[in-house]
């Protein structure tokens, strides 16, 4: 409310400073070239001072001064020829009324459509001063304590989670691994290591997500969320018959009401053949977002909080960086099968083929590489360009 | 709520300035005073409603209130208090906001100080700077709003970009938008007589001391800029025709230009049209530089974020502000009576002479700078024109510039004696030789072109000298009456002396580093020692160290002449914690104008690092030029002749000033 009478206050003190000249009596305005007239005098006083001061010589000073004169002359003519206007009372009340009406109505308007009146001020010392109601006050203070000492584990396995739910997957990424490697490996912090990889590479199960979730397997035999991923990694490796295995053997160690089951039965689904509920597009990145052993909401939350067009150009410069590397050094046969992987997810049918010619060059159709490379191929539905298996 | 009021200040000054658009205009149409006079409380009340919403930004950044986005976005709890202060400019909406204060202060000068101003002149100018003002208000508040909130607030900003840590952001950006806004008062006056048809008398008073000012900030800006990226960037160049140095470079040249063409108009009433041509160019070039800059086409320290719609944007108001002001000028200009007429070898022939070579001179640098932008605009193909292009074109420019500037003050108007001219000022010719020689002397190695440089850099000091002696009467009348004469000389002339020898000290500046520079990239490992100008530098080792928001590993120097120890030196690499960037800081020694400079590579895998080091000969006089320079803009302006204008009421003022004086 106070901010609302400040701001009518503001409004009014504005309104009267524009209003005073019009409400003053009407005066005659001056001759329009009756200041000319002046500069001309001081023209010429100039002049007899720098003669007498010796700048100009006396034929100069004489000269400029004829000059000056004439303009002089002109000028006092056309004052005496001009008469002052005086101005009407109609267009006075007109601007008036144009500033009691406009003034507030445009800066409402705007305010109302760019401001946020509601929105309290925040400096920081008040809220250090309650961090408990402030989350972000936790994790900032928590990040200059390990700023300072970075090699507190509890720290980072505090943040990682937090980190992971607020959208700061790659700072999720390294905190897990910071935590892993301080405190020791544990099902929950290779789980969410390996979930920040996957959510980075755009839901592809990379080779480093992998090992994590195999060694986060022998620690806890029948995690849903490795299973589930790996069951992932092997569909999207190709390996049909093993992926369809390992979803049914997760559904048949489920619960009934188990939150990830419509998900885990779409993959499965796909992997028959049949059609599925979702688009089988964004199946890869849908299973991030509704994967077993997560609160689905939170990752949901987490994942909207970055728009897709950033998402799928920071997915975009990780491929092309990889595409780089294995140009570069071309003897590698899983990043060949994750380019082609990732091209096709992304739906550039193109360049996945481009890729897969270059991979067969590298691995020929006769190795046993290159016939993995041919089967993904087949799976994904590419045909190498210009070239006969 | 402080910084919602601070938001809201910024709407109703939009909403002022959109007033004060109109009011004043139609008041000077109709002849109508208290419409003419609303213009100038508008003004007032623009600037007043501008400032706080300034103060409010800045408040938001001291107090570290992060529910402001542009706050989270450049600032951090931890950083130094001047950075919190500075980095409220530190960053494109804050700057934006600088860039509006300016504008609205200016507007405010002129409705304060314009009490000696022919009414519709003042009411016309007033509403013109409320158009641009309108324009960018509603620029900020469409694209780059910097009350955009966020909720909930971050607990930590993402930190104010580390090159821009440091004492120049506090004063190279406010001294570059005095200057680059200081010219939208010319333009504003240039289209004031476009929009009446007509130039009055007190109009070139008016213009020049607006276009000194500017142009002096201007110069001091440019200069802090150079200096800054000297230091801070760790190349040790100080001018690198970068687009963005051209962008600020093309509207001084202009503004040069614009300087002594109304000294010719406000003289002879001659070149009317042409300064009027020179005011729109100036402020256009401005413009430009602005959209250059801030649109995100090039990409630089300067730019930012860059955002498309922003860059739309701004190419709109230059379109229509250049556009329009243009358009007008074809339709108006013919009305302007011509002036005075003179002879071609002359004093106003001598400022023609240096108008043509300034603005081909601008010419030149706008294609260098926007040829490869347009041709990667249409055809895709990135080319640079780098240094070469600009030293090559640029430098045969100055050539018969510089050669001339001595004469210029020395020409009477109307008619000149040139032949009387050289013969005054062949004691500087020789003068200039003669030292020439003798630092080729010394300096002995360097190529034989940099002797006429230094010469030439020479020449042009005592060129100004020579005026200011000639006219006091040096040598023809007794030593006393010369330096009463010489005291009673006008400021101007002490103003223009002062700035032509502060054009030959940067040239021996640049011509001396250019030829004499020597440069060391060697491999240290600590004991080891190289030779740099005469001197030994010796590295002792490296140290690690922590600031408020960065670490750093600094590099220990001492520097020792015939095996006496004259200084000791730091030289540092730092990190940036929140942006991980790393940044150099030189290490910098001073001798007389010559300068040490010491900057750190990369640590080897066997304990040494990689040293560069650069003895740089009379770079301080690059600077120091534009110090005289800057002098001579401030001595000008205090000129009494810039002051006068008015009916009534200076009458009164002269009589007080004038009697003494004689």
């Amino acid at each position: 409310m106070l901010f609302w009478i400040l701001v009518a206050i503001l409004t009014a003190a504005v309104a009267v400073v524009l209003l005073l000249p019009l409400l003053r009596a009407n005066a005659r305005a001056e001759a329009p070239r009756s200041h000319d007239v002046e500069v001309y005098r001081d023209q010429l006083d100039e002049l007899t001072r720098d003669e007498k001061a010796g700048l100009i010589s006396g034929e100069d000073a004489e000269f400029a001064r004829a000059e000056v004169a004439r303009r002089l002359i002109a000028a006092n003519d056309a004052v005496k020829a001009s008469t002052g206007q005086v101005s009407s009372m109609r267009a006075n009340r007109l601007a008036q009324l144009c500033v009691i009406i406009l003034l507030p109505l445009l800066g409402l308007c705007l305010y109302l459509t760019t401001g946020s009146p509601d929105t309290p001020d925040a400096p920081l010392s008040a809220r250090l001063a309650n961090p408990d109601a402030d989350p972000n006050i936790l994790i900032a203070q928590a990040e200059q304590k390990l700023a300072q000492n970075p090699e507190d584990g509890a720290g980072w396995d505090v943040l990682a989670p937090i980190y992971y739910r607020t959208g700061r997957i790659e700072d999720a990424a390294v905190a897990f691994d910071r935590a892993v490697r301080l405190l020791g490996p544990t099902p929950a912090r290779l789980g969410g290591y390996a979930e920040s990889l996957i959510a980075l590479s755009g839901g592809l199960v990379t080779t480093e997500a992998q090992t994590a979730l195999q060694k986060s397997l022998i620690l806890e035999p029948n995690d849903p969320r490795a299973e589930f991923y790996l069951a992932l990694a092997l569909k999207q490796e190709g390996k049909k018959d093993l992926a369809l295995a390992a979803f049914d053997q997760l559904v048949a160690r489920s619960p009934q009401d188990a939150p990830w089951l419509p998900l885990v039965n779409d993959h499965i689904a796909s992997l028959k053949g049949e059609p599925t509920t979702t688009d089988s597009g964004t199946a890869d990145t849908q299973a991030v977002e509704a994967a077993p052993g997560n609160p689905t909401s939170d990752d949901i939350a987490a994942a909207a909080t970055m728009a897709d067009g950033d998402r799928r150009a920071m997915i975009e410069g990780m491929v092309d960086s990889l595409s780089a590397k294995l140009a570069a050094e071309p003897a590698n046969f899983e990043g060949w099968m994750r380019l082609v992987r990732s091209y096709a997810v992304l739906d550039q049918k193109d360049k996945a083929a481009d890729a897969l010619k270059q991979g067969l060059a590298a691995f020929p159709a006769d190795s046993e590489q290159g016939k993995q490379l041919l089967a993904l191929a087949d799976e994904l539905d590419l045909k190498p360009s210009g070239e006969t298996p | 709520m402080i910084i919602e009021l601070g938001h809201y200040a910024l709407v109703l000054a939009l909403a002022t300035s959109l007033l004060q658009s109109v009011l004043p205009i139609v008041g000077a149409f109709r002849g109508d005073r208290s419409l003419m006079q609303v213009g100038t409380t508008a003004a007032m009340a623009t600037f007043g409603l501008v400032a706080v919403s300034f103060a409010v930004l800045t408040y938001a950044h001291l107090t570290s209130d992060f529910s402001v986005k542009n706050v989270w976005e450049n600032s951090h709890s931890l950083i130094p208090l001047i950075y919190k202060y500075s980095g409220v400019w530190g960053n494109h909406e804050g700057s934006m906001l600088l860039w509006l204060l300016i504008l609205a202060f200016f507007s405010a000068l002129v409705a304060s100080f314009g009490s000696n101003l022919p009414e519709t002149l003042k009411a016309n100018v007033l509403a013109v700077q409320a158009w641009i003002a309108s324009a960018f208000t509603l620029f900020l508040l469409l694209t780059s709003n910097p009350f955009a909130r966020l909720v909930p607030a971050p607990g930590e900003g993402q930190d104010l970009n580390p090159v821009l840590q440091d004492i120049g952001l506090a004063i190279h950006p406010p001294l570059l938008y005095l200057g680059y806004v200081g010219f939208s008062v010319c333009f504003s006056f240039a289209i004031a007589a476009l929009i009446e048809g007509r130039i009055d008398a007190a109009w070139a008073r008016w213009v020049r001391p607006w276009t000194l000012a500017a142009w002096t900030c201007l110069t001091a800006g440019i200069s802090m800029g150079s200096y800054w990226a000297y230091y801070e960037l760790g190349w040790g160049g100080w001018w690198f025709w970068d687009p963005v140095e051209n962008a600020s470079f093309m509207p001084w040249l202009a503004g040069t230009a614009l300087l002594h063409s109304a000294l010719v108009m406000e003289k002879r009433e001659a070149l009317k049209i042409w300064t009027v041509l020179l005011a729109i160019m100036t402020f256009s070039l401005s413009l430009l530089g602005t959209f250059l800059v801030r649109s995100g086409v090039l990409t630089s320290v300067h730019a930012f974020a860059t955002d498309p719609t922003r860059g739309v944007f701004i190419l709109a108001i230059l379109v229509f502000f250049i556009g329009g002001a243009l358009s007008l000028f074809a339709f108006r200009a013919t009305r302007l009576k011509a002036g005075g007429i003179f002879a071609p070898i002359s004093r106003e022939g001598a400022l023609v002479f240096n108008n043509l070579i300034l603005t081909t001179a601008t010419a030149t640098v706008l294609t260098g700078t926007l040829y490869p932008l347009v041709l990667e605009a249409l055809t895709g193909s990135k080319i640079s024109v780098g240094p070469p292009f600009f030293n090559m074109t640029f430098g045969l420019l100055m050539l018969p510039l510089l050669l001339a500037v001595p004469f210029g003050p020395l020409l009477a108007w109307k008619r000149g004696d040139l032949l009387g001219a050289g013969q005054r000022l062949f004691a500087a010719v020789g003068v200039g030789l003669l030292i020439g020689g003798i630092i080729y002397y010394v300096q002995h190695g360097g190529p034989i072109m940099a002797m006429f440089g230094l010469a030439l850099g020479v020449y042009v000091i005592c060129g100004s000298l020579t005026d200011l002696a000639l006219r006091s009467g040096l040598g023809k009348v007794s030593g006393a009456i010369a330096f009463r004469r010489f005291k009673g000389l006008p400021r101007s002339a002490f103003g223009t002396a002062l700035a032509h020898m502060g054009l030959g000290v940067t040239m021996i500046g640049i011509v001396g580093v250019t030829a004499f520079e020597t440069e060391h990239v060697v491999e240290m490992k600590p004991g080891m020692t190289t030779q740099a100008g005469g001197y030994t530098v010796r590295f002792d080792g490296m140290r690690q160290g922590n600031g408020p928001n960065f670490t750093e590993e600094s590099g220990h120097f001492t520097v020792t002449r015939d095996g006496v120890e004259v200084t000791e030196m730091w030289s540092s690499k730092r990190m940036y914690t929140a942006r991980r960037m790393p940044t150099t800081e030189a290490g910098i020694r001073s001798f007389g104008s010559n300068q040490l400079y010491v900057s750190l590579g990369d640590a080897m895998a066997d304990g040494g690092v990689v040293v560069r080091i650069w003895w740089k000969p009379f770079i301080l006089c690059i600077w120091g030029g534009t110090l005289f320079m800057i002098a001579g803009g401030m001595v000008s302006l205090t000129d009494r002749r810039l002051r006068v204008g008015a009916p009534s009421r200076a009458k009164k003022q002269k009589k007080l000033v004038l009697e003494p004086a004689e």
